[in-house]
């Protein structure tokens, strides 16, 4: 999908550093196999371990949060992750589709 | 990112510009990409390939580097002929789905601005109203009128033009009706054929806003084939 001039995630991301708060933006870069959501897609994520937005339909946007939450404690400026298909011991953090995603993260500075 | 870059990239939505955000996921460098503007010095040995993906509206990593490409295409051109209840709930659906919408009628008391708050509105006669638009196979039309004075000639423009969608409502019987009319005018059989008639997916659904889901269902799906 192309990128929607309507989707307004980085108009939210500026609203939230507007009110002070540490914001680690987090886009979709990379897929295998079939993933949730293409290329592009967005999330935000605060210090708090707020949220705002979508990388995959559910599957790994905890993991997201927690890796945001994470570099912003290390004060790293970005990372990048990659999440694969799900097995018995990461439940959590797998895609149950079978797809595999890399999704790369940075803060908003 | 820097928020400098975020806030450019916002100004650049709001005008509606085409851009890229091109991204070095390496050093962490990112930056706005425009078509003939100079690119950034640590960008621009990968000034042809980020122009391809740019050209190709594409998103993704160029291949054996680190720089990622993300594309922001303008939103595309949908005329709706009818300011109807059913155009009401289209405009509602089509918010999020990147579509631009204008609306034809010359019919003063259904095109208001209180029915249509935040909508481009002509209140002329297709003929008239089209000379005000930039239109061409990118855009889509959505006839709704089933008024052969208002529609035909908005379908009319719509095939000259060669849109990518056009799409008419009405009962088969008022379609048959509207390809013969056409016929008579002069147009062939293609050109009345890419007419969608009766419009929308078949859904079942009766309401203003079931018929406008189907409507905008088989839109999306036509864009998704261009």
């Amino acid at each position: 999908m192309k990128n929607s001039f309507d989707e307004k995630i980085l108009e939210e991301a500026n609203d939230w550093v507007k009110a002070n708060q540490k914001v680690v933006l987090a886009t979709v870069i990379q897929t295998w196999g079939s993933s949730p959501r293409p290329t592009g897609s967005r999330m935000i994520v605060n210090e708090n371990g707020d949220f705002s937005g979508s990388v995959s339909g559910g599957c790994v946007e905890s993991a997201v949060v927690r890796e945001c939450i994470g570099i912003l404690k290390e004060n790293k400026l970005f990372k990048k992750i990659e999440f694969k298909v799900s097995n018995e011991s990461a439940w959590e953090v797998g895609l149950a589709c079978g797809g595999e995603i890399a999704v790369y993260i940075e803060q908003i500075n | 990112m820097q928020l400098e870059t975020l806030q450019e990239i916002i100004k650049k939505k709001i005008n509606k510009s085409e851009f890229a955000i091109i991204t070095n996921l390496e050093t962490g460098d990112s930056e706005i990409f425009e078509l003939n503007k100079p690119t950034g010095k640590n960008f621009e040995k990968y000034k042809d390939q980020i122009n391809g993906f740019y050209k190709n509206k594409k998103n993704g990593i160029i291949e054996n580097t680190n720089i990622f490409v993300e594309t922001y295409i303008r939103p595309i051109k949908v005329v709706i002929v009818g300011a109807v209840h059913i155009a009401q709930y289209l405009i509602d659906y089509a918010k999020s789905l990147n579509f631009e919408i204008t609306v034809i009628d010359p019919r003063g008391y259904f095109a208001t601005k209180q029915r249509f708050p935040d909508i481009k509105i002509i209140n002329k006669w297709p003929d008239e109203a089209f000379k005000e638009i930039d239109t061409n196979s990118n855009t889509a039309l959505i006839a709704l009128t089933h008024d052969p004075k208002i529609d035909d000639p908005a379908l009319q423009h719509a095939i000259k033009k060669k849109f990518y969608y056009i799409g008419a409502l009405g009962s088969k019987k008022t379609h048959n009706n509207r390809c013969e009319r056409l016929k008579n005018a002069g147009y062939n059989e293609g050109e009345i054929d890419s007419i969608k008639g009766p419009i929308g997916i078949k859904l079942g659904g009766k309401s203003a806003p079931e018929i406008a889901l189907s409507i905008i269902a088989q839109l999306v799906s036509e864009t998704y084939k261009k």
